[in-house]
This record gives structure tokens, C-alpha cells and sequence, in this order.
């Protein structure tokens, strides 16, 4: 017998020691090479390549670089648990398919509290690793926009400044630029309209989260600018970013 | 129909280990909130520490370890030494499992005919070997099946917000409507109740997780398949129960049978959880058996206990008189 048989096999001659494993060496080096082209399949999505990301695929605060992150979360679903507003949710395919129930944050169902770093104390594997408070306050998960298409102070020329207020950074990383709009009856309006700080924001979303607009917030956090991939930038360096 | 048969102390004693480490799971689970300080309380993550099926698929996968994940080297010199308790005594997937199991009852024929060793007891083998492989190369197929990790998935995104919804809407409408006899109203008693669960059981908001229904679904399927065979989710499909297997199959701690008291009736198959085949003697397998302890209690001749030794017969001197 091959030493690793031993670990398979049969205990030794029948009747004499009790039975082993009873594997097939073929079946187990099958099973072994199913998983294993299986895992090359998936290891050459685009996702995987650190050319394509999702915008969708926001991670909580101290989450790894995302090929790190895939072979580190176990989807056990501690941190989606322990986050005191529910932002955290299992991933449907925005990650793909072996992305499935991993940690992504829904700004509309909650926010990443800015006090807060529960999720990177509960990760058992470290996929999401443990962070400081004042260190998270810096770590960018992701990024605000408007859409200018139902914000209401760009969309319908209704003043609203929400999300401005709900705004966690000691500087807020949403200002206002006022500006004349033409209302409904012709007249010429000063209105404030917002506006995000590309380097103030550290995408927490409760922007997006307080935003009046439920149905698809008119402000929205993407995963563009996220500190844990460098590939995933906003700003190129070197050009006053 | 057998004769009722009092358990063996070593059942009671397995029971006893098995809701200790149930309770604990579920207190480190409704421990997992922030609880007015950003700080949790107690070993949260203990039982995902000890799972070395965790540790052996990270360092696989990325090549590191984190200093807590080496409590799991104690869970497999355990396993090396002694075999598979893990799954038998301390295991809260397994204890949920066990629990199913028993509440299916039945007659003891019935359960005498599926008692047995399986050959599709193997499956679990060939899927912890696939799921390795492909950890190897940064796919996490362990995440989406490791009991620990299976576990506390579906309590947390659907068995638990299910729970909380219904005991709210519960209390809700006990409080609404308000039922008693005359003065003594129910509230009297339910709004002290419903005080304490709001305190230490539910959740402060209700949780929502996009998906639930299909985690909450799969986890139904595990614990119905018990009805089809006992441990169903421990005997076919547990990677790290296969892991622990791989690791425990030449135990030093044995079921033993004394040869003289053996009269090959078979009944010692029909509790036995892990499907491990007829115990002592060549055909137990130690890499199925969860030492649950069923069979010492359902043997009528007594004839099997635990021993030490790789032996599979035991002789009388060096057999503990166990099974009463």
C-alpha cells in the first residue's frame, strides 16, 4: 500500500482490524481534481482579476483586499449579526457565484455607524481584520454620489439637505453649491445643491441611508475609491487626487 | 417491541456535555450585538476557533493562520487520540441533529433497518476532499458547509428573525387584546415575560436579510433529513466531520465488545447515531462512530463498553465496567 492509503483504505486484512475510511484512491483524486479546476473556473471570472470590480460590492470597514477576502470569509454570517443597524447583508451573485452570502452593505437597509467596529471584532477568520475606531473613521468602504436625475434639489428643485446633516466626518464630506434654478412657475430660485468631497467621504452611507427618497436613495454609496483595493481607485496619484 | 432499557450513565453524561455546549453556543450567539458599547461580550467567535476544518482551509487557501485558530490543533489531538467525540458531545449542529433524530422515534425494527453502515457515507469524504482542492486555490466552498459556519448562518439571517417576529407579534397581541377573568388580567403576567425575552433574547430591532428563505430553507432540509436517516447532515454530508474522521480513525479510546456476551443480535445498531456499523469486532468503524454511547445502552447482554487499546475484542481485565 501507498503511505496515504493507509489514510483511505481498509484498517487491514478483513476480520482482522477494524474497517477504515474505505475511500477509492481514484474517487478521492477525482473528488480532489473536480475541486481544484472547479476552483481555476471560478478563480478566472472577471471579478477575480483586478480589472473588474462591482459597484455593488461594498464591504464592511477592515474587510481584505477582495481575492484575500474570498478565501478567508467562511459565510458564517457573525458580522451581518453583530452590525447594530443591519446594513450588513449576504450577498446575492453581486460578487458572483463564490461570492455567495458573503458581507456586503445595503445603505437602504441600514449604515455603517461611524462609532462603531463590531464586525471587524467578530470575524473569525479575519477576512474582515480588527480595526480601531479612529482608524475605521478613515478607512474608505466607498463613495457617495448623486443622482442628479432624483436628488430633489437637482431633480425637482425642491431644497433638501438631509443628507448633509447626517453627515458623520468631523469636516463634512458633503458641501453645497448654491445655485439658480428655474422653478415650476418660470421664476429664477437660489437653491442649495450638495455636492460630495471625493476626499472627505469614506462611504459610510447614511447619506444614503437618510435620504427621503426610499425607493433608490437619490445620494448612493459604490464601492469606487474603497481603500482595501488599490486597484479600485477614483483619483489617479500624482494628479492632485 | 424491546424491552425499555435504562440508558447508560455515559449517555446521561453526553447529554449533560451536549446542552452545556448548546447553551453556550446560543448564549455566545445572542452575545454577537453591540451591547451599548462598541465591544462584545464573552469568547464570541470560541467555537468557530476550534473548528480546524476553518484553519485548514484559511492556511490552504491563503497561506496564514491567526494565533486564536490554533485552539483548533486541540480539537484534533482529541480526535487523534480519542476519535470523534467533537461530533457526539460537543458539536451544537450535531446536538440540533441528534435532537431531530431522537424526536423521530419509531419503532425499533425501523430504525434497526437504516442503523447501519452506508456506503454513501463516503460522500462526505470526496466532497472535503473537493472543497480542499479548491481551496487551495482561493475558493471558499468550506464557508457555505462547515457545520459551525452552517449554523450560525441560518440562526442568524432566518431561524432567529423569524423567532423574534413571532414572539413579538406574540406578546403584541396579548397585550392588545388583554384575555383574563375579571381583574386578574393576562398582561399581568405576559408584560413581565415579554420584559425579560426584550432584555436577553430578542433583538432590539427586528433584523431583515435579503435571502433568508433560501437559508432558512436549507437549513429545514438538514434537519428534516433526519426523518430519512438518523444524523443525516453528520453521516453524508459534514466536511468537518469527514475532516475529523480522516483524523480519528485508529483511536485509542474503543468500543469494545467481549466475544462471550456478544450474541450478534444487532441491536446495537439501532441508536447509533454516526451509521458506524456493528460495534467492537472488525466491522465497527471508528471513523463514523460520534461515541454517542446509544448502543452500550441499547446492548441486552452488556456486552460492550469502552476500552482502551487498538483491540477491537476486549478482554475482562481490561475492560471499565461502563455500561451501568
Amino acid at each position: 500500500m501507498k503511505p496515504w492509503s493507509r489514510w483511505i483504505g481498509k484498517g487491514g486484512p478483513k476480520g482482522k482490524k477494524p474497517a477504515g475510511l474505505g475511500l477509492k484512491r481514484r474517487t478521492v483524486l477525482g473528488a480532489g481534481l473536480v475541486g481544484l479546476s472547479g476552483g481555476l473556473v471560478f478563480r478566472i471570472q472577471p471579478r477575480t482579476s483586478k480589472k473588474s470590480f462591482s459597484p455593488l460590492l461594498v464591504r464592511p470597514p477592515g474587510a481584505v483586499a477582495e481575492q484575500e477576502f474570498l478565501a478567508r470569509c467562511v459565510r458564517c454570517g457573525e458580522c451581518m449579526k453583530v452590525c447594530p443597524t443591519n446594513a450588513i447583508q449576504p450577498a446575492a451573485l453581486e460578487g458572483g457565484l463564490e461570492a455567495g452570502w458573503t458581507p456586503v452593505m445595503k445603505m437602504d437597509i441600514g449604515y455603517c455607524e461611524y462609532e462603531c467596529t463590531l464586525c471587524s471584532q467578530v470575524c473569525p477568520t479575519q477576512a474582515i481584520r480588527p480595526v480601531s475606531v479612529e482608524e475605521k473613521q478613515k478607512l474608505k468602504i466607498g463613495l457617495a454620489y448623486f443622482d442628479k436625475n432624483k436628488c430633489l434639489p437637482y431633480a425637482y428643485g425642491r431644497t433638501c439637505i438631509v443628507c448633509e446633516e447626517h453627515c458623520p466626518t468631523p469636516k463634512k464630506a458633503i458641501w453645497f453649491e448654491e445655485t439658480d434654478v428655474v422653478n415650476i412657475r418660470g421664476e429664477r430660485q437660489r437653491i442649495k445643491q450638495p455636492r460630495v468631497d471625493v476626499d472627505l467621504c469614506i462611504g459610510c452611507g447614511i447619506c444614503e441611508n437618510k435620504c427621503p427618497i426610499k425607493a433608490e436613495a437619490g445620494v448612493r454609496v459604490f464601492s469606487g475609491g474603497e481603500t482595501r483595493n488599490p486597484e479600485n481607485q477614483i483619483l489617479l496619484s500624482g494628479f492632485g487626487g | 417491541m424491546a424491552m425499555m432499557r435504562r440508558a447508560s450513565w455515559l449517555v446521561w453524561l453526553r447529554r449533560l456535555t451536549q446542552t452545556f455546549f448548546l447553551a453556550l453556543f446560543f448564549y455566545l450567539f445572542l452575545h454577537t450585538v453591540y451591547h451599548p458599547i462598541n465591544r462584545t461580550e464573552g469568547p464570541i467567535k470560541l467555537f468557530f476557533h476550534l473548528d480546524p476544518l476553518i484553519a485548514l482551509n484559511t492556511w490552504l487557501a491563503w497561506h496564514t493562520l491567526e494565533r486564536a485558530m490554533l485552539l483548533s490543533t486541540v480539537t484534533l489531538i482529541v480526535t487523534l487520540l480519542f476519535g470523534r467525540w467533537f461530533c457526539g458531545w460537543v458539536c451544537p449542529f450535531g446536538t440540533i441533529h441528534n435532537f431531530f433524530t431522537s424526536v423521530r422515534g419509531g419503532p425499533a425494527k425501523a430504525k434497526l433497518a437504516t442503523g447501519g453502515y452506508d456506503r454513501w457515507q463516503r460522500l462526505k469524504y470526496y466532497l472535503l476532499a473537493g472543497m480542499l482542492t479548491a481551496g487551495l486555490v482561493g475558493v471558499n466552498v468550506v464557508g457555505w458547509l462547515d457545520p459551525i459556519s452552517f449554523l450560525f448562518r441560518s440562526l442568524a439571517m432566518a431561524a432567529y428573525p423569524a423567532f423574534n417576529r413571532g414572539v413579538v407579534a406574540l406578546f403584541t397581541w396579548l397585550y392588545d387584546v388583554n384575555p383574563g377573568l375579571g381583574a386578574v388580567r393576562a398582561t399581568a403576567v405576559t408584560e413581565p415575560v415579554y420584559e425579560f425575552l426584550r432584555g436577553h433574547v430578542l433583538a432590539v430591532q427586528q433584523p431583515h436579510y435579503h435571502g433568508s428563505v433560501l437559508i432558512g430553507a436549507l437549513f429545514i432540509l438538514t434537519l428534516a433529513l433526519n426523518f430519512f436517516r438518523a444524523r443525516f447532515w453528520c453521516r453524508y454530508v459534514c466536511p468537518l466531520g469527514a475532516l475529523l474522521g480522516v483524523v480519528g480513525q485508529r483511536p485509542l479510546v474503543r468500543l469494545k465488545t467481549t466475544a462471550e456476551a456478544c450474541n450478534d443480535c444487532r441491536l446495537c445498531l439501532t441508536d447509533c447515531q454516526g451509521g458506524a456499523g456493528q460495534q467492537g469486532g472488525p466491522e465497527w468503524r471508528p471513523a463514523e462512530c460520534f461515541f454517542c454511547c446509544n448502543c452500550i445502552s441499547d446492548c441486552p447482554t452488556h456486552a460492550i463498553a469502552i476500552g482502551v487499546g487498538r483491540k477491537g475484542e476486549a478482554k475482562n481485565e481490561t475492560l471499565v465496567a461502563l455500561d451501568r
